[in-house]
Order: C-alpha cells, then structure tokens, then sequence
C-alpha cells in the first residue's frame, strides 16, 4: 500500500465510549468480541489468510495499535500483518496487553466456522461484521475462483462495505462520529440546544417530534446515587475455573421467535429480553427484597446519525422490571419493556443523552486529569453503573451477505466477555442464534430460557463450549475413546 | 444429534450429560462448533506474585540495612555483599520487566541504580563516591550507549525518544551536585553534562520533528 505520510504519523486520539472499555477490562471480562460465520464446508485456511490479506489493505482501522499517552489512550498505525490461527484459546480471551504492541484483532478458523475477535476498543459489532462480511465474501469468491481453476487467478473482491473513495477514508484513523455529531463546534461556540439539533437529525423519523421523555433516567452522578428501595437483583455464582467467558449457544428457527414476538405486539429484542428476566427470576428460585431485574441494551446510533466509521459507535438504554408489582406474564412484561424502550432509544433522547456526555468530556477541568486517575475515575463510573445492572442483552439483528457468500453460510452468531450474564442475538439464514455468555460456571438461567422457548413449540438447539474440569475431562475422555 | 429430553433441546458436541440441566442424553453425539480448550493457569498471575514478593524481600533488605551502623566495621564484607545481591536481583527485576522498550528501560535502571548507590554511599559513612563518580559516569554511560544503538540498530525513534530525551536531561542533574559542592572533583559531572548538552544538540537536529510529534501525541488534551 502506498501513502503519502510516512504510517507512523497517522494517530487519534481514543473517544471516551472507547476509554471505558480500558478502564473496565478485567481478568474474566477482558471487553473482547466475537463475530462468526459458519461455512458449509471445512475451512480452508490458506485461502482464508488469503481474504485477510485482501480484506486488511481495505480497513486501515484495523492496522492500528493501542497506545498510551498521558492524558489519552490513542490509536497508531502500524505495520503489523495479522495471520489467521486454528482456535486454540476460549472464546473471546484477552487481546490488548499494555506495554505490547500488537493488533487489536484476531481471525481464527475451527471445522466450520470463521471467527472474528475483537477488542472492543477498536470497533463495536457493526464495525465487526462489515470486517466479517468482506472476509466471508473475500474467501467464498477465492474458494470458488479456486474450485473452477486450479492456476491462481485474479479474483474481484468487491467489498460488501460500500467503499467509494469517501467510505474508504471514513474506514480510517480520522473519523469518531461522536465528536461528528455530539461536540460543539468551535470553541467558545455555545452548544446548539440538543432537542432542536436532533430534531433537525431525525428530521424524518416520527419520533422525532416527541418533547422531553417521561421515562427518561438520570445519568452520571444521578445514576450512581439511585434511591435503593428499587433494590436491583445481580446473578451470583461460581466463577469459571481460569476466568474464562463461559459461551452456550442455542440456535432456532428465526421464523418461530419472530412470530411469538409479533403475537405479543413487540420487537424480538424485548420479547427476548423478557424471556432473560423470566428465566434469571425462575432459575434464581427466590428474587428475596431485589425484586426489579434491568438490562442494559445497546443501540447502534448509526441508524439515527448516518456513519461509515466502523469505530464505536452505540449508546446503551437501561429498561427494567419489578416483580410483584402487577401482571408478571411474558406477554405483560415485553410489552412494558418495550413501551421503556422505544423512546428512550430514539434520536432526540440519544442525542440529549450524548450531547451531555461529550459536553463532560471536553471540560477544562476534566481534559488535564491525567490518563491513569482517569481510568480510575471510570472505573468507578463503571462500577456504579453495573450495581444497577442484572443482565445484558444485545441484538445485531438479521444479516444478510451479498452473494456468493449468502448461499455457502449458515448461521452467524456473536459472543461477548461478560461481567455479569448476557445474550447476544443474530440471525442470519433463517437461524436466529441467542448466544449466552457469563463469567459464571452456572447455566440456570440458560436452562430456564431454553425450556419457555421448547415449552412454546420452538426447536431449539444447544452448542456449549466446555469450561469446567469436570467437561473437560469428560471431552478428552470421548477424544481419546 | 443428540437430546436432552427434559430440556426438550437438540445438543451439538458430544454431551453425555446436557450442559444446561445434567440430564443423561440420548441419541447419537454430533461435532462440537466450538473446540473443547484445556484450563489454563495464568502463567502472568504466577509471575507477578513471583515480581511483587521480590520486591518485598529487595525493599525489605535495603530497609534492614539501617539497622546496622556504619561503625560496624565487622560487618563491612557482609553487607556489601547483601547489597551487591540485592541490588544485582533488582536490576534483572527491572531489565526483565521493561524489556520491550530499550530506551524506558535504561531510565529505569540509570534511575534505580543510582539511588542504591546513594543509599550505599549513605550506609557506608557518606564519603561521596556515589555523586561524584557513580551518577555521572552511570548517566553518561547510558547517553553514549543509547546514542548508539538507537543509530546501529536503527531503532525506530518515536518510540524511544522521549525516554531517550528523559536519560539526556538525567544527564544535567550532575551539573547541579557541582553547583550545590556535593562533590570531591568536578570533572565526572562536567563531563557528563557536556556529554549530556552535545546529545540534545544532536537529539534536536536529527530528531527535532520527531520529538515534537511524539510529545504532542503523548500530550494531547
Ligand atoms: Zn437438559
């Protein structure tokens, strides 16, 4: 690749979403991300280095490392060339070191599957599964290229990503699209009222017009210093032998969900969730004085605020449910999760949200801290934050590849290191995958919320990857037999 | 594939009982999509309790030597080689811990090293060896060698230049033991002041840019 700046010139500075995965990574939640594809065949990994090589050029993002400077975590070029490895480490295993300077991502292959990891510093899942989509895509043709002749040919490997010479720029180090969207100007230009900012944004969009929201929480120090007579339940359990996100797939018809969903007038996402509370309140027996169970929700804020950047780019929604407090059926609760949700994840509401956010951000006061008390300072943020979390959920949606890839995957999932239980939702093929991750032993919960899907009539099928020493030892009996 | 009845789910892998309830499963076993990884003690964790017990003992021992005065005279042979030790196990603590980075690992040591050599100097009735002769000739060492390598090894400068700039200005601070009469002879500090000005006169006209750029990313606001 050639470029006009020698590559080490090239860096930004990291956005404060990013920041916060830096400072709350932790031995079992290391704040790596997994994006995966399942062929219908063995993988190739010769040709699949190949398609990373390809794809690589196309993201300089993705070239980047993670450095330290005094005030700032910050994002540099590098020279570095990934190669793709078998899968020899449980899911999402830590992927930044301080003090070492490697990717920020890793491509592993395993029988059918092509894994993508990432720490989420670089990127969220959208940004992910561009890079997933364009490698799927890279290899599929390459195979196929392969398969029709054996002498090597030129192969056109149009990205799935639409990359004219504008997105490919946006692919770079340059763009945080919070600062895009969220931060004043110039300095000493006075910050544009959020609402008449975002109303101009969502301009199209219904909602839009909707004034200050009712439901809307306090945020920051308000969220820290929550009255605690609304005591939040938080799974306990036994934590995995080495610290290892303990990842159970189920995958079912997509068909089957999205149906009981619409017969309950809600989106998947919060009939799902629903199901989540459901099952943690079956499996934990006795929610005893903490009786409201909360999730947080990420939501991609592309959807509302155009952008290319593959970098973070999401805002999180916190819903919650009271138990005893009336009608505690499925049906009831994904409706009243979901009347929480539609508004709180809409574009005037996100953009209030953020706008007091950056406007935190870029005080004075807080800029000159240096970089190490301000991990400390979010890592009690942080801490904060999660007293008043039970769960996580987090749904990429339905996927769809441009073919020849289309027709050669089957289901695409993603796992997520866990500080607490948490699904990870995706369909793709007509296979909705639920992806289950905790830094717990225990799969209670997952039991209970398997068992109200096949209680429903849903086919559901279950995938664990082994963390115990029991499980282990039971696999290399069945290995060695 | 296989089944577990009471769950009423299929299970991929070969599961003899159901990873969600513990039930015995029927059916035939199907290949796991995820590999079945064996436990893995961090090896990390084991070194860092290893690094900080060190460090309790190495403190503990610069700290017992208090207790014995210099008029010991005695123990004059002992002690200096409990030092020796002690100092010796901190500087391959250091050099091991800061090895990704030439330059930072010089500061480290350059810094360590000189502080024993006080305390030493200290211990042994301050004769003012350890500023005189130890210091300058420590910083003046570690300019020449840096300002070496970085050229030999043609070592990447951005990386290593504000901690090879930190050792160049360690080397002025022996002007100041001159200007306060702290030492027997002038000429180590002199000389490893001057050693110090012609490295920033070099690190400024072959690295100025550099320099900049590295400080204004390290100091971004
Ligand atoms: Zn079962």
């Amino acid at each position: 690749m050639t470029r006009e700046t020698p590559t080490r010139d090239t860096w930004v500075r990291l956005d404060n979403a990013s920041n916060i995965f830096l400072a709350a990574r932790t031995e079992s939640d290391p704040k790596v991300f997994r994006v995966v594809a399942e062929t219908d065949h063995e993988v190739d990994p010769l040709i699949l280095q190949d398609a990373l090589d390809h794809t690589y050029d196309r993201y300089p993002l993705y070239h980047a490392v993670l450095r330290r400077g005094i005030f700032w975590y910050y994002l540099q070029d590098s020279d570095l060339r990934p190669a793709v490895s078998p899968e020899n480490q449980h899911t999402c295993a830590p992927i930044y070191q301080s003090d070492r300077r490697n990717l920020l991502f890793r491509v592993v292959y395993h029988r059918r599957r092509i894994t993508l990891e990432i720490f989420h510093a670089l990127s969220d899942g959208t940004g992910a599964l561009w890079f997933l989509t364009d490698l799927v895509g890279a290899y599929i043709r390459l195979r196929e290229a392969g398969e029709q002749q054996d002498a090597p040919t030129q192969v056109d490997l149009p990205s799935a990503h639409p990359t004219d010479d504008v997105a490919d720029a946006a692919l770079g180090l340059v763009p945080d699209s919070f600062a895009h969207y969220f931060r004043r100007r110039n300095r000493g230009e006075a910050i544009p009222d959020e609402v008449e900012a975002a109303r101009e944004l969502g301009a199209s969009r219904p909602e839009a017009a909707e004034p200050r929201l009712p439901g809307e929480r306090p945020a920051g120090l308000g969220r820290l210093l929550r009255p605690l007579e609304k005591r939040v339940y938080r799974v306990q359990g036994t934590r995995t032998p080495d610290n290892r996100t303990r990842a159970v797939e189920l995958t079912m018809p997509a068909s089957e969900v999205l149906a009981l969903a619409r017969a309950e007038g809600v989106a998947v996402t919060m009939y799902l969730t629903a199901m989540f509370f459901e099952a943690i309140r079956r499996s934990a027996g006795d929610l005893g004085t903490a009786r409201t169970l909360s999730a947080s929700v990420p939501v991609n804020l592309r959807q509302f605020f155009p952008s290319m950047s593959p970098r973070n780019f999401f805002a999180t929604v916190r819903v919650e449910h009271t138990y005893g407090e009336g009608t505690d059926d499925l049906g009831s609760i994904s409706r009243a999760l979901e009347a929480q949700f539609r508004p709180l994840a809409s574009a005037p509401s996100l953009a209030r949200k953020l706008g007091r956010l950056i406007k935190l951000e870029t005080m004075p006061l807080l800029r000159i801290i240096p970089r190490p008390l301000k991990d400390s300072i979010l890592r009690l943020m942080n801490w904060g934050n999660n007293r008043g979390l039970t769960v996580a959920v987090s749904n990429l949606g339905r996927v769809v590849l441009p073919e020849p890839a289309e027709s050669r995957v089957g289901r695409m999932l993603f796992h997520v290191s866990a500080a607490r239980p948490q699904f990870c939702a995706m369909s793709h093929g007509g296979l909705l995958t639920v992806s289950f991750t905790s830094p717990f032993s225990e799969t209670g919960h997952i039991r209970e919320f398997a068992r109200q899907l096949t209680e429903r009539g849903v086919d559901v099928s279950v995938a664990a990857a082994r963390v115990t020493e029991a499980e282990l030892t039971e696999a290399a009996l069945a290995g060695a037999a | 594939m296989a089944r577990c009845e009471a769950c009423n789910v299929e299970i991929e892998g070969s599961w003899a009982h159901c990873p969600l309830c513990g039930n015995v499963v029927t059916g035939s076993p199907a290949p796991s999509p995820l590999p079945a990884i064996p436990l893995s003690f961090s090896r990390r964790r084991i070194l860092r309790a290893l690094f900080l017990i060190s460090l309790a003992i190495i403190l503990a021992s610069f700290a017992a030597q208090l207790f014995f005065s210099h008029e010991f005279a005695n123990i004059g042979v002992a002690r200096s080689i409990w030092l020796g030790l002690t100092a010796l196990w901190l500087v391959v603590l250091t050099a091991a811990r800061k090895r990704r980075n030439l330059a930072k690992s010089t500061v480290y040591l350059v810094i360590l090293v000189s502080l024993i050599c006080v305390y030493w100097d200290f211990l042994t009735g301050w004769h003012g060896w350890a500023l005189t002769y130890t210091v300058p000739i420590l910083c003046a060492s570690a300019i020449v060698a840096l300002l070496v390598t970085v050229r030999l090894m043609r070592i990447e400068s951005g990386e290593h230049i504000v901690y090879s700039g930190l050792t160049v200005l360690l080397g002025l601070l022996p002007i100041g033991f001159v200007a306060f009469g702290w030492v027997t002879t002038p000429w180590p500090s002199i000389i490893c002041g001057a050693l110090s000005l012609v490295a920033l006169v070099i690190i400024q006209v072959f690295g100025g840019r550099a320099v900049r750029r590295e400080l204004g990313k390290r100091l971004h606001l």
